[in-house]
């Protein structure tokens, strides 16, 4: 029997997902920028810096994926 | 065009004396047949009653189409007619091919369709023959005016070309409307309304032909699409997007002078022409666009139901006879509607032709492009289509994305059927995007992070870049320094709560853990410190800002010892049981000293932070 292969989320929920994951994305990004700035030489921790790029691009890709796919960009 | 028809006329014949009929077995006992040119599509349905008058069994019947109309032909099937009368039905379409039939007459194409069951002398069947033609119909004169009708020529025989003897048959020939220039007359033929009817004929030999032409107004639109590419993307995210390219032409009468929009427009000139054209749209579609190499076309509407979406399109000009035009459609389907999944394969299915009406296409191309990484690719369609493979780049993609796709020629309405690509695909597949969305962003970061490491110094022994790297180490002791302070301003904090708890409690061995706890804590605070500071003050680039540190540090000590005062009076007055009231008294000085200080150490810190 053949059964009907639908999206993984629900299309309607794709521009609340896209806001709120670019917007916790956009946070942890602010977050890695003043922490880089403000950090001097000595005291800048590479794990840190790492992980807090790693968070930033997890939100920020997915976070950009559902906008597009929210565009009408279905990828 | 009359003298040819006659010599066919007589090839027929002469070919039939000399024919001795391998098949002459079978005798078609009544045929029916059923012309339609009530638009540019020729359709003919024929009821034929098979009798197998012979004593061998027969299995197959041939139809003879003669090769004029054979090039045409678009659509032919053969189905048996079970029912009688009003409960008429018929079963599953019977196989069909073309065959070459030696010793047969030239100038004929012969089609065998194998009969459901194998036909005993004596034995009769009722078959339901459809055939659909395109580009039959010639338009004459092949120039008009705007102002003219179009008018068709249709050539036929008003007996049934078979190669089996026919006992009786009629013709029906349906037009658009009742003006008809002029039709053969034959014995038996008249025309009633919007029908021409020839027979009944009886005892008709085999390869009878008896030319008929019928000369008649048909104004329907002539709607050829030279070529339509229909481009079916599926996308897992939970879309089908349609493309569909096309490149119409009215294939009417060409027009002939030029052409006025003023006599188009106030005097409705120009009845061959069409204006609009409607295209049915699977239910809930979404991103409906329609546009050309200009851009948006904006003469269109759209309105939908729960069963269909309907797309009404214009042209940019009204199409008149040999007139161009292409344009593109877009929409978007639900993925759940047409995506299924069945024995660990997934497949669409979805509707081959073109979805608007009566539209003759001479060169179909349907793309079905799958999501990358599909694999096992089958297609099943349930006519003979030319099949071939592309690879398509779309966003995202790395690999490219598998393309089927599928081509036929002349295709009709009657080939709007469904059909199925099969392929097998790993839904993690589908997270392959996001990570490539993801591992973007993070090489963006890393190379931030490799920026900031970087030294890129030329020289890295001059006085000032010296200079810099003391300062920078300057303003990280300060920057730790400040750390301590804060983590030691945190434990002042604790070990006033626990007092502010005492009474309330009662329990002072807690209290007296928690002063134990900071006392360790502080210890190990002030080692920390002494290293820092030793740095801080033998460092040429801390001379400005020492001071304000040195006072930090000593401020923040007397607060300290302040509080450790504070604490041993308290929980000492609270053993000795003294009043509360008695308790405040003593400790009121100290508590003022503290609050001056902690306001000290603030205003010191905020200053640091500023540097």
């Amino acid at each position: 029997m053949a059964t009907a292969i639908s999206s993984p989320v629900a299309v309607e929920w794709y521009p609340v997902q896209a806001f709120f994951l670019i917007a916790v994305g956009l946070a942890v990004t602010a977050y890695f920028f003043i922490y880089e700035a403000t950090s001097t030489r000595k005291s800048r921790k590479l794990s840190t810096e790492l992980s807090a790029a790693l968070v930033a691009s997890v939100f920020l890709g997915f976070g950009t994926l559902f906008l597009l796919l929210s565009s009408g960009v279905y990828v | 065009m009359a003298f040819r028809f006659a010599c066919m006329h007589f090839l027929f014949f002469s070919i039939a004396i000399f024919w001795s009929s391998a098949s002459a077995d079978l005798v078609l006992s009544k045929v029916d047949r059923r012309i339609d040119l009530t638009s540019h599509i020729v359709r003919v349905s024929s009821s034929i009653k098979v009798e197998n008058a012979g004593s061998a069994k027969v299995s197959e019947l041939l139809l003879a189409v003669p090769d004029f109309q054979a090039k045409h032909l678009a659509y032919l099937s053969a189905s048996n007619n079970e029912g009688k009368g009003k409960t008429k039905r018929s079963s599953s379409p019977l196989p069909i091919e073309i065959v070459q039939a030696d010793g047969m007459p030239p100038n004929l194409t012969f089609y065998s369709v194998s009969l459901p069951k194998e036909l005993e002398k004596g034995d009769n069947l009722l078959l339901d023959v459809f055939s659909v033609f395109t580009h039959l119909l010639q338009p004459f004169p092949e120039e008009i005016t705007q102002a003219d009708i179009q008018l068709l020529l249709f050539q036929d025989s008003a007996l049934y070309l078979s190669p089996y003897e026919v006992k009786f048959q009629s013709l029906t020939v349906t037009v658009p409307s009742p003006r008809v220039e002029s039709f053969t007359k034959l014995p038996n033929s008249k025309i009633v309304d919007k029908e021409i009817k020839y027979g009944p004929y009886e005892n008709v030999p085999s390869f009878s032909y008896n030319p008929i032409i019928i000369h008649f107004e048909n104004n329907q639109p002539f709607v050829v699409a030279q070529e339509l590419v229909r481009e079916i993307e599926i996308s897992h995210w939970g879309n089908i997007q349609i493309t569909e390219n096309y490149n119409l032409i009215h294939g009417g009468a060409h027009l002939k002078g030029g052409f006025s929009r003023f006599e188009y427009q106030t005097r409705g000139r120009g009845v061959s022409s069409f204006r609009y054209l409607n295209v049915r749209l699977p239910p809930r579609a979404h991103s409906v666009y329609y546009r050309d190499h200009i851009g948006n076309i904006s003469t269109s509407h759209l309105w939908g139901d729960s069963r269909k979406t309907e797309l009404e399109i214009e042209p940019r000009y009204p199409m008149f006879g040999g007139w161009h035009t292409s344009f593109t459609i877009g929409y978007g389907l639900p993925l759940q509607d047409f995506l299924f999944q069945s024995e660990g394969k997934r497949f669409i299915n979805f509707s081959f032709g073109c979805p608007m009406d009566e539209v003759v296409i001479d060169n179909l191309i349907v793309k079905v492009a799958l999501p990358e990484g599909s694999k096992d690719i089958s297609v099943s369609v349930p006519f003979p289509t030319k099949q071939w493979q592309e690879v398509k780049y779309s966003h995202l993609d790395v690999t490219g994305r598998p393309v089927v796709v599928l081509q036929k020629n002349n295709v009709i309405p009657e080939y709007n059927q469904y059909f199925q690509v099969y392929y097998k695909f790993n839904s993690l597949a589908l997270l392959q995007e996001p990570c490539m969305l993801i591992v973007g962003f993070f090489l963006l970061f890393v190379t931030c992070i490799v920026y900031m490491h970087t030294d890129l110094s030329i020289s890295r022994s001059t006085p000032s870049y010296l200079a810099k790297l003391q300062l920078e180490e300057v303003q990280a002791t300060v920057q730790q320094i400040q750390k301590i302070i804060y983590q030691c301003l945190s434990i002042h904090d604790k070990l006033d709560a626990s007092l502010q708890e005492m009474p309330r409690t009662g329990d002072v061995q807690t209290c007296k853990a928690v002063r134990k706890a900071a006392d360790a804590s502080f210890k190990e605070h002030v080692k920390e410190l002494t290293t820092l500071l030793g740095f801080l003050q033998s460092s040429p680039q801390a001379t400005s800002i020492w001071p304000k540190v040195a006072e930090l540090v000593s401020k923040e000590k007397e607060m300290q010892e302040k509080l450790m005062l504070k604490h041993t009076t308290i929980v000492d007055s609270y053993e000795k049981k003294s009043s509360g009231r008695d308790i405040e008294n003593r400790v009121a000085g100290i508590q003022q000293k503290l609050t001056s200080l902690r306001q000290d150490v603030d205003d010191l810190l905020d200053f640091l932070d500023n540097i």
